[in-house]
């Protein structure tokens, strides 16, 4: 009887082996990636125990409950598989370790059915996932009484054979699951710790920087799963629908039909015809579709699986790729999938056609002229580099600049610059927008025309680095154009402002007893992990600064990003307003902002509500108080 | 938001000259030049439209290029000499300082000034016609003389460059000599200069022409002048059409400001600058037509009081640059505001034409409602907080009463507001019932605005006693309750006169004929005479004075007068009223006249006089002795811009303001109210 348990977990193996290959048939339907085998495989643990756990010890409950049900579960399936060894089988304490360890599994299962149960968060998935517990639970106490018997001795008595045949249907029911169940996550999410697709992304470093598209391709962006590539396919598998994503998403907040973990469940269900039917919260206000049941079919349209109102309130402000446990890479996903609806179909939002038209055309979403674009500092007589060939500083004005509100923003920044005498110069008509907007309305060969002209421009100067204010502006100067040569430095003002202070080139003033609560721009902090500068220039200039509950790398969206306002995706709430509705309740008399869209959304907000003010102005105020 | 606000925000270029907005304000003349020359007061008055974010300001109207076209009449600027060039560096530089342009109004008056003033010249003009405004018959122009002023013209142009300035506007505007030539009704020469329209126009193409030689071809020159003059004898609009495109397509000028009308007799003057009983921009068809046929850029000024107006007037193509002159003296920080987004915050001009109607007679230009206004160099536009916060209680929400209020509260203190009626604005809420007058609110609108947001606790339909007031122990009590009107001395009139403020607010309704007795000759009764005679009654008004309307200013009285002779209301100067008495149901007016003492009588259904307001003061006096001041204002503190000496830990100091110490007008309750307020 010694050889019952190995001999099941063998079978365990065989049968969890045999779902995943079957499973692994799927992803090959996706396109071809290239993926470094040998040092992803390497990589694994600390993969697994820091990058993976540093986000899943976010909520302590999960964590503890993971670490002890997937601990003990690996490890007492080992030893028992391990029984096959005559010499260990035969040992009476080894048997007693054995159940030590499905004790511990045991224990952890508990720990998974009271989460559950009487009743679980909304985040939570239903379904497939409510029996999980009781699979659990079964294969360990059947494993634990068996372990228990062998320890004490006792050979093939009934009860030991109960406890096996417990075991053995927990045990199964758990294997059978990786096909198409919650046990899927295990295998699938080791495997996409592996060949993850974006491996720069680990040792807690950034890798947030789109991949550009080659635009001779076949097809371009996702039309189906099998657009995406294999080790994507896998990634979405990896989701173990614990709804964190949904719970980050301001899309979902706001009631409009967008919910991350939906979203990657579909892409799940559209690779198969025979997906268990997604038992998790909906889209919100979730427009009617009718998605056809053939499996790796077209997945935007109201005839498909995926409404495109669900694709186009996005606002890429990575909230769901940072909480998400599984490293999946929504935002990647989410605009492979415009791509394909922008450049193949033509069908953008409908706000958006004219847009990038004039973006195409003029080179500026308005169409308005590149010369204008200074408009907001006549009389400050900017420096234009092409007059004088280089500068320190080059001062990249981004499209706020013709906007009237963040105008005031940036000539406070020029004021600033200017008192702490630093050398700068604007491209003035020759800057062209970056693309930030085409690019994540999925209109890449806009955004290539724009990145390739803005480097020519750009490499037509000499300067010691760029500043911007515009942390979209930032996030493509500094991280999406390597691609296409521009290599520079480039800087935030929030960044340029602290370190003149500190240098003394900026004597800040002190705006005593101003409560002050600062908003992460998403392209600054999540997706440059940039969130200590400003809130340092606010503690230097004497603000009393309180946070809100969401901040930093955690911080919650404008409602600004990815063209969402130009998508204009119907809801129950305005994302701005929820937010606002954040800082409302800090009681702060100001919210500092460090982003043109981020000022314009907030400034949009209605009905009494703090002042939003950049932290260049802040700063300025500080500094004119003082003087 | 304003809408298309970001178009008055883009810069204009013209030649090399970048301007920052297409915000301006055009030259006028505010009485502020001394000895000729623009000194610190003037300079001061530009540079804080500099300040507040102003594209262009031009300074200056009417400067003279020459001897015979004196500067002293409106403490003008003259630029007929050099000795002018070291203030006009000294300004350029106070202005650029804050990015903004300065140009200068150059200028020969030719027939519309004074032969007895300063160097005692005769006036010129093309042809020897009398102006009925500037009341002179001019000398005909000799050949000499007119090579002569064109080289004044250059001179000025030469001397306005080595200032610094960054251009120049001639004016052929307001009947001045360019448009002398230019008006078929004043040139009648039969010379090169005169005749045909082209003869007409040599006198200006010779004055650029040679303002251009002494330059240099990239010196902003541009010229002021009508678009239509809306007289028979004048230019039409054709006419003005023909000649601008002539002088833009000869290059002459770099930009053309464009103005309806001319300003050759009362009632036209009124018109060019329009007050509160004209619509918002009533003009602005005229550059527009004239935009559509010149290559160079358009300005336009008249009653564009507000961003909205003006935002349009630019984004929709009217004009490139819009003027908000006296907008601008209500408030200079106006594109700063706009800018800032306060535009909230903005105190519009309501076209009261204070500003205008004091020069006329000689004094200098003065805002009805911003006091800091012409007075830089002691008033602030913007009250510094200071170092204390007291209590300060202030009685009255007139105009006298808001604006301490206001001053109060942006110095940091806190401050209570009481207010009998329901409605802030004091007698303005009774002088805007009266027909065009509305827009006079606007001076309560901004302030209650303003008192609002600074959280002046606002206590409206409470008549404060002494007890209500100590109550709050206050470290400093204002008393501005303002007047009530008089019925003057006459015999009978306590018991059978009713006041214009019994008429305009309605309190009496007259019917049948009235009598209305005017000892003030300002707008109260001329206005009272309005609303009863549209209301059917037959109304006579008599004054005192050699006319009716006395009092009232260049801008006012001539729209006055013309409702008054609409109306067929019968105006009878040089009476004055004796005695009322009942006879029946009607009442008997005894009037004496002023120069003969004939009495006249008659037979009225109603008798309404205007004789101002007698001080509200019983307040005042009651609280009065408990003062550590007694009441008393100390005016030598307050002239040299110090704060009252006075203790308060011993207890509370009271001040009167406003009427409530002498009716008097808006202008001085505001101002009693921010000199002192401001030092608080
Ligand atoms: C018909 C008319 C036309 C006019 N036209 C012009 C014009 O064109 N230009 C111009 O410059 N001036 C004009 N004036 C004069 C001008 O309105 C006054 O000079 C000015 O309003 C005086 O301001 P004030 O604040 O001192 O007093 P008021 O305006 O009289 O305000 C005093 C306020 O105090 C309140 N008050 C009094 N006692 C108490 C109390 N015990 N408790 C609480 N509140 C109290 C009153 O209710 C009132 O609201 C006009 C006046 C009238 C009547
Ligand atoms: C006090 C005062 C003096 C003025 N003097 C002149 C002048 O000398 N020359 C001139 O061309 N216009 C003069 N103007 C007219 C203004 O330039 C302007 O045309 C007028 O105020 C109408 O514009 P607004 O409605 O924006 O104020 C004067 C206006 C004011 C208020
Ligand atoms: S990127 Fe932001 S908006 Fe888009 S799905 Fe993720 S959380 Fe939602
Ligand atoms: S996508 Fe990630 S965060 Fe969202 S439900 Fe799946 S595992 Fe959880
Ligand atoms: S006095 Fe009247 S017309 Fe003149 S600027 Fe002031 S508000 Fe305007």
């Amino acid at each position: 009887m010694t050889y019952a348990l190995p001999v099941l977990v063998f079978v365990m193996v065989a049968l969890a082996t045999a779902q995943a290959l079957r499973r692994a048939a799927w992803w090959r339907q996706g396109a071809a990636a290239e993926v470094a085998w040998g040092p992803g495989l390497l990589a694994l643990p600390r993969r697994y125990l820091v990058d993976v756990h540093h986000v899943v010890a976010r909520d302590a409950y999960a964590s503890r409950m993971h670490a002890v049900v997937a601990g003990g579960l690996i490890v007492a399936t080992v030893l028992a598989g391990l029984a096959i060894l005559p010499s260990l089988g035969g040992s009476r304490l080894y048997w007693a370790i054995v159940a030590l360890a499905f004790g511990v599994t045991a224990a952890g299962s508990l720990l998974v059915g009271a989460r559950r149960y009487p009743a679980k968060p909304r985040r939570l998935s239903g379904g497939r996932f409510q029996i999980l517990p009781f699979l659990l639970l079964a294969y360990a106490l059947g494993g634990l009484a068996g372990a228990l018997l062998l320890a004490l001795g006792a050979a093939s008595t009934p009860a030991l054979i109960a406890a096996l045949a417990l075991s053995g249907v927990g045990g199964l029911g758990l294997a059978y699951e990786v096909r198409r169940g919650p046990m899927r996550h295990a295998v699938a999410g080791a495997l996409h710790l592996v060949a993850h697709p974006r491996p720069g992304r680990f040792r807690s470093r950034l890798d947030t920087a789109l991949a550009p598209l080659d635009l001779d391709a076949a097809r371009l962006g996702a039309e189906t799963p099998a657009d995406f590539t294999w080790n994507r396919l896998l990634s979405y598998d990896s989701c173990i629908q614990c709804g964190r994503c949904e719970t980050a998403c301001p899309a979902f907040a706001a009631g409009q039909p967008l919910n991350p973990k939906r979203l990657i469940q579909d892409l799940v269900a559209g690779m198969t015809a025979d997906e268990p039917p997604y038992a998790g919260s909906p889209y919100p206000n979730a427009r009617e579709v009718d998605p056809p049941a053939a499996p790796l079919a077209r997945l935007i349209g109201p005839d498909a699986r995926i409404h495109p109102d669900t694709l186009w309130a996005c606002t890429t402000c990575r909230a769901c790729v940072e909480e998400c446990p599984m490293m999946i890479e929504h935002v990647d996903a989410i605009v492979s999938l415009r791509r394909n609806e922008t450049m193949e179909f033509a069908r953008p939002p409908e706000k958006a056609a004219d847009i990038l038209s004039d973006l195409r055309g003029a080179g500026e979403p308005g169409g308005r002229a590149l010369s204008a674009r200074t408009d907001f500092a006549a009389g400050l007589d900017l420096p234009v580099i092409s007059a004088r060939g280089e500068a320190d500083v080059l001062l990249w004005l981004g499209e706020g600049a013709y906007d009237l509100r963040y105008g005031r923003t940036l000539r406070a920044l020029v004021r600033l610059m200017r008192d702490a005498g630093v050398d700068f110069a604007v491209l003035g008509a020759e800057e062209r927008d970056t693309g930030d907007l085409a690019r994540r309305l999925g209109d890449e060969a806009t955004y290539q025309q724009l990145a390739r002209a803005n480097v020519e421009t750009l490499g037509r100067y000499r300067f010691g680095r760029i500043v911007t204010a515009d942390p979209h502006a930032l996030h493509a100067l500094r991280n999406e154009y390597r691609v296409f040569g521009g290599e520079w430095t480039v800087v935030h003002h929030t960044a340029l402002l602290l370190e003149l202070i500190e240098a003394g080139r900026l004597k800040p003033g002190v705006l005593g007893g101003l409560s002050v609560t600062y908003h992460d721009p998403c392209y600054l902090g999540r997706y440059n992990g940039e969130t200590e500068a400003p809130r340092k220039v606010l503690d230097l200039i004497g603000a009393s600064r309180v946070e809100m509950a969401r901040s930093g790398r955690r911080s919650m969206c404008c409602g600004g990003g990815g063209g969402a306002p130009i998508s204009d995706v119907a809801g129950d709430r305005r994302i701005p307003d929820i937010r606002m509705g954040q800082a409302i309740e800090t009681g702060a008399a100001v919210v500092a902002v460090a982003c043109p869209t981020c000022t314009a959304m907030l400034e949009g907000v209605t009905g009494v509500r703090p002042d939003v003010k950049d932290i260049a102005e802040l700063l300025l105020a500080s500094m004119e108080l003082g003087a | 938001m304003i809408a298309n606000a970001d178009a008055l925000l883009k810069p204009l270029t013209i030649k090399g000259l970048t301007i920052r907005n297409r915000v301006m304000s055009t030259s006028h003349a505010p009485g502020y030049g001394k000895d000729g020359k623009p000194q610190e007061r003037y300079q001061l008055y530009h540079e804080e439209k500099a300040k507040g974010g102003i594209g262009l300001t031009m300074f200056g109207g009417s400067s003279s290029v020459a001897l015979d076209s004196p500067a002293a009449p409106w403490n003008q600027v003259s630029v007929a000499d050099d000795s002018v060039v070291p203030f006009f560096r000294e300004f350029s530089d106070r202005v650029h300082k804050h990015g903004a342009k300065l140009m200068i109004q150059l200028t020969h008056m030719g027939r519309r000034t004074k032969y007895d003033t300063e160097n005692w010249f005769p006036t010129l003009s093309a042809s020897p016609r009398r102006e009925p405004a500037s009341r002179t018959i001019p000398k005909e122009m000799e050949q000499e003389d007119i090579d002569r002023v064109v080289r004044d013209f250059a001179a000025a142009a030469r001397r306005c460059k080595q200032g610094g300035l960054d251009g120049c506007e001639v004016s052929a505007a307001h009947g001045h000599l360019i448009d002398q030539f230019w008006s078929p009704g004043v040139n009648q020469r039969t010379d090169r200069y005169g005749g045909s329209l082209e003869n007409r126009m040599r006198f200006g193409i010779e004055a650029l022409e040679a303002m251009r030689a002494e330059v240099g071809d990239d010196y902003v020159i541009g010229i002021r002048m009508s678009g239509d003059e809306m007289i028979a004898d004048g230019l039409s609009h054709d006419d003005c059409l023909a000649i601008a495109s002539e002088y833009a397509r000869r290059g002459l000028v770099d930009f053309l400001n464009i103005l309806g009308g001319q300003a050759r007799d009362h009632i036209a003057h009124a018109i060019s600058l329009p007050n509160m009983s004209f619509p918002v921009a009533p003009f602005l068809f005229l550059p527009s037509a004239i935009k559509r046929e010149v290559d160079v850029p358009v300005f336009h000024a008249q009653r564009v009081t507000d961003l909205a107006t003006a935002a349009r007037a630019v984004h929709d193509g009217h004009v490139d640059m819009v003027a908000m002159t006296r907008a601008h003296i209500a408030d200079p920080h106006l594109v700063k505001k706009l800018s800032e987004g306060r535009a909230d915050d903005i105190r519009q001009c309501v076209g009261a034409g204070y500003c205008i109607d004091r020069i006329y007679v000689g004094g200098d230009a003065l805002c009805i409602q911003n006091a800091a206004t012409g007075r830089e160099a002691t008033m602030p536009h913007v009250i510094a907080k200071g170092d204390v916060r007291r209590k300060v209680v202030v009685v009255g929400a007139g105009p006298a009463g808001l604006e301490a209020a206001r001053v109060a509260a942006e110095r940091g203190h806190q401050v209570v507001l009481f207010e009998k009626q329901a409605l802030a604005g004091g007698q303005i809420g009774v002088a805007a019932k009266a027909g065009w007058r509305e827009a006079l609110s606007g001076i309560t609108r901004w302030l209650v605005g303003q008192v609002t947001k600074l959280g002046v606790d606002l206590r409206f339909g409470v008549a404060a006693t002494e007890a209500l007031i100590l109550a709050e122990r206050p470290d400093v009590v204002i008393v501005a309750t303002g007047g009530l009107p008089s019925r003057g001395p006459a015999k009978g009139a306590e018991a059978h006169a009713v006041t214009t403020w019994d008429v305009l607010t309605g309190a009496v309704e007259p019917t049948g004929s009235v009598l209305l007795y005017d000892e003030m000759g300002q707008h109260n009764a001329a206005s009272t005479a309005e609303l009863l005679a549209k209301r059917g009654c037959f109304v006579e008004i008599a004054t005192h004075d050699r006319m009716v309307g006395e009092e009232l200013g260049a801008t006012n009285q001539p729209v006055h007068l013309r409702e008054l002779y609409k109306l067929g209301v019968v105006m009878t100067p040089n009476m004055e009223l004796i005695e009322i008495y009942p006879e029946g149901n009607r009442l008997v007016a005894a009037l004496r006249n002023t120069m003969t003492d004939a009495e006249e009588e008659r037979v009225v259904d109603r008798v309404v006089v205007e004789h101002g307001t007698l001080p509200v003061d019983a307040l005042f006096f009651g609280l009065k002795n408990a003062s550590v001041n007694k009441g008393v204002l100390d005016q030598g503190a307050i002239v040299r811009g110090e704060p009252q000496p006075y203790d308060l830990s011993a207890g509370y100091a009271l001040y009167r303001v406003g009427d409530a110490v002498a009716g008097r007008n808006i202008h001085a309750a505001i101002y009693d109210a921010l000199r002192l307020c401001k030092d608080l």
